[in-house]
């Protein structure tokens, strides 16, 4: 059951060689969309994408309003249905199951407007994401009770999430995502509606994620600053095509990002 | 802790009602408290399904029916049986089984119907789930009406041994409490909480929700066949319509008015509107008798209690008891109170 939070020594001195082997190459246990396309009524939301994400690493999302980030977190989650390719997370093949079973081969995922059990108090609905793992309630409850302490709500336990403030919610998402142990997290927008040192709390929370929890991550955000600074890799989208990916070096000055982002500078994506 | 708290409050409740008539009461009273028990089992079931998956189920008392019905096939003394239930077929009618087995039985059996026949319903939600639930309701009504052998059609059926007192109703209000409880707190219950709060997000994370949704309502079928049961040992004869729209919105009224998500909501509703409806039926009888108005006062109750829903969901949606349990709220006010001084 403890697997995760208790990496020895070595093993987290071989887990650090091989992120930095990996970051370059596909590893065999990479979350994968290989040429993935969804269809809207006619409309392509997106045409082709393949895109991975190495286990503990961290991966950007980004592009334009409308481009098709969140239809790909929702592609990879099995909520949209495919109109082509697959989705693979290690050998597993998952294109076409159902959201729940997807979640259950371990892809966690938070949503872009903040969905909470606005009914249920804090401890419950981080508890839920173990339980829906099939834990039953002890463990689920010492595992929120861990998480909680982790991102500083252990006050706001007993607190109805209904009532919580903003940043508080978007905490309280992450915390629930992690309950279910997931080997890849996908975070949709976690920055969004939070002030400059807000966001840089998250930051540094966010970056520590892939080691101390042993996940693959996978964000979109529109903060260029937090994702350029916190990314391995970025995959950049436009109206449902890739247009660039690869290190966050090249991919900041690559004229067709620059263009996507017409009317952005090379300095502001900096 | 905070749910044993619950459970002792709740349970302390219907303990001094009952234990307070049976001592003092009358007959009138007694009669009351009984109703209100039985009541409390009908309440807490609709509440295992609505309160804990969000959806409003119309289909509660049809299970009522087949519970009481399932007892009446079973335990009508067999020398009365061939009048009341002349077409009974005759592998069940040489067969009288007690009547505390014949509740059970009515529980069982009402949960086995629900078993076979909602689990597809169980994928809808909102207004398509709820309008089903009221197609379900109208199905057994139907086959309530119709099949004479086993309901004597629309005719009342007599002859059920009257077996329902006062204690056993509080015992099966108390077993209604505790299971309701127990339910909430399960892992399928807080799973289908989730659900009942954001259901994209209870199935992103991996919750099955039909299954769980099937569950809760099989759940509560049972508690709704043991209460009809209960209920048709203690008029000992009925017919069909007493299983249709007038005691579903009764039942509803209840935990709607109660709040519909805790425990302690539905078992306040249930208190609240019996205590009402026995008022309002007394001052109908008194403004009757001294001839206040020319024509006789009918159906203030009913008036009063749709009333009471419309303000209720209006400033209050979430009912009397929206989100905690009483045990949850004491504790808490010992913790604030701890912490100011």
């Amino acid at each position: 059951m403890e697997s995760a939070g208790t990496l020895d020594v070595p093993a987290l001195f071989l887990f650090r060689c091989r992120l930095k082997n990996v970051t370059k190459a596909i590893s065999p246990e990479a979350l994968q969309a290989h040429d993935v396309s969804v269809v809207f009524s006619g409309l392509r939301a997106l045409d082709h994408v393949s895109l991975y994400v190495n286990p503990g690493e961290i991966l950007g999302l980004i592009g334009p309003n409308g481009s098709g980030k969140t239809t790909l977190i929702n592609a990879l989650t099995g909520q949209v249905h495919l109109a082509g390719g697959r989705v693979v997370a290690g050998t597993e093949d998952l294109t076409g199951c159902p959201p729940r079973v997807i979640a259950r081969s371990g892809i966690a995922r938070s949503f872009q407007i903040v969905r909470l059990f606005n009914a249920m108090t804090v401890a419950e609905n981080v508890e839920t994401a173990a339980l829906a793992q099939g834990e039953n309630r002890r463990q689920a409850k010492e595992r929120a009770q861990g998480l909680l302490a982790e991102y500083s709500l252990s006050g706001q336990a007993g607190e109805i999430a209904g009532n919580l403030n903003y940043g508080d919610k978007r905490r309280v998402e992450i915390a629930r995502a992690l309950a279910a142990r997931p080997r890849y997290l996908l975070l949709d927008e976690p920055a969004a509606g939070m002030n400059e040192s807000e966001s840089g709390d998250l930051l540094k929370l966010l970056a520590a994620l892939p080691q101390k929890h042993d996940l693959g991550l996978l964000i979109i955000d529109h903060d260029m600053s937090l994702i350029m600074r916190l990314c391995h890799r970025v995959h950049v989208l436009s109206s449902g095509r890739t247009i660039a990916s690869g290190e966050v070096e090249a991919v900041r000055n690559d004229p067709a990002v620059i263009e996507a982002y017409l009317g952005s500078s090379p300095e502001e994506l900096s | 802790m905070r749910h044993i708290l619950t459970a002792i409050v709740l349970l302390g409740l219907i303990a001094i009602i009952v234990f307070g008539i049976e001592l003092t009461g009358t007959r009138l009273m007694v009669r009351i408290a009984t109703n209100l028990c039985i009541m409390l089992v009908l309440v807490l079931g609709l509440q295992v399904f609505m309160g804990n998956s969000g959806i409003l189920s119309f289909a509660h008392i049809g299970f009522m029916g087949v519970g009481a019905y399932v007892s009446a096939m079973l335990t009508i003394p067999l020398q009365m049986r061939s009048m009341a239930l002349p077409d009974l077929y005759p592998i069940v009618a040489h067969i009288e089984i007690s009547p505390y087995l014949g509740i059970l039985l009515g529980g069982g059996i009402a949960a086995a119907v629900a078993a076979a026949l909602s689990y597809p319903l169980m994928r809808l939600s909102d207004a398509a789930a709820v309008i089903t639930s009221f197609a379900f309701l109208v199905v057994l009504h139907t086959i309530m009406l119709h099949w004479s052998a086993v309901t004597n059609g629309p005719r009342t059926l007599f002859g059920l041994p009257n077996i329902t007192t006062l204690p056993l109703a509080a015992g099966f209000a108390a077993i209604a409490v505790i299971t309701a409880l127990i339910f909430k707190e399960s892992r399928i219950g807080v799973l289908l909480r989730a659900s009942r709060d954001d259901e994209i997000a209870a199935g992103a994370m991996g919750a099955n929700i039909p299954y769980l949704r099937w569950l809760a309502f099989i759940l509560s079928a049972l508690l709704a066949g043991i209460g009809g049961a209960l209920w048709g040992h203690y008029v000992t004869s009925f017919s069909p319509k007493a299983f249709y729209l007038k005691e579903t919105f009764v039942v509803l009224g209840m935990l709607v008015i109660g709040g519909p998500n805790t425990v302690t909501g539905a078992v306040a509703g249930t208190i609240l509107v019996t205590l009402a409806f026995e008022g309002l039926r007394a001052t109908e009888g008194f403004l009757n008798s001294i001839q206040l108005f020319s024509k006789p006062v009918i159906g203030l109750t009913e008036i009063i209690l749709a009333m009471a829903m419309i303000v209720m969901l209006s400033l209050r949606p979430g009912g009397f008891i929206a989100t905690r349990e009483i045990g949850d709220t004491v504790m808490r006010w010992f913790k604030f109170r701890d912490k100011t001084q």
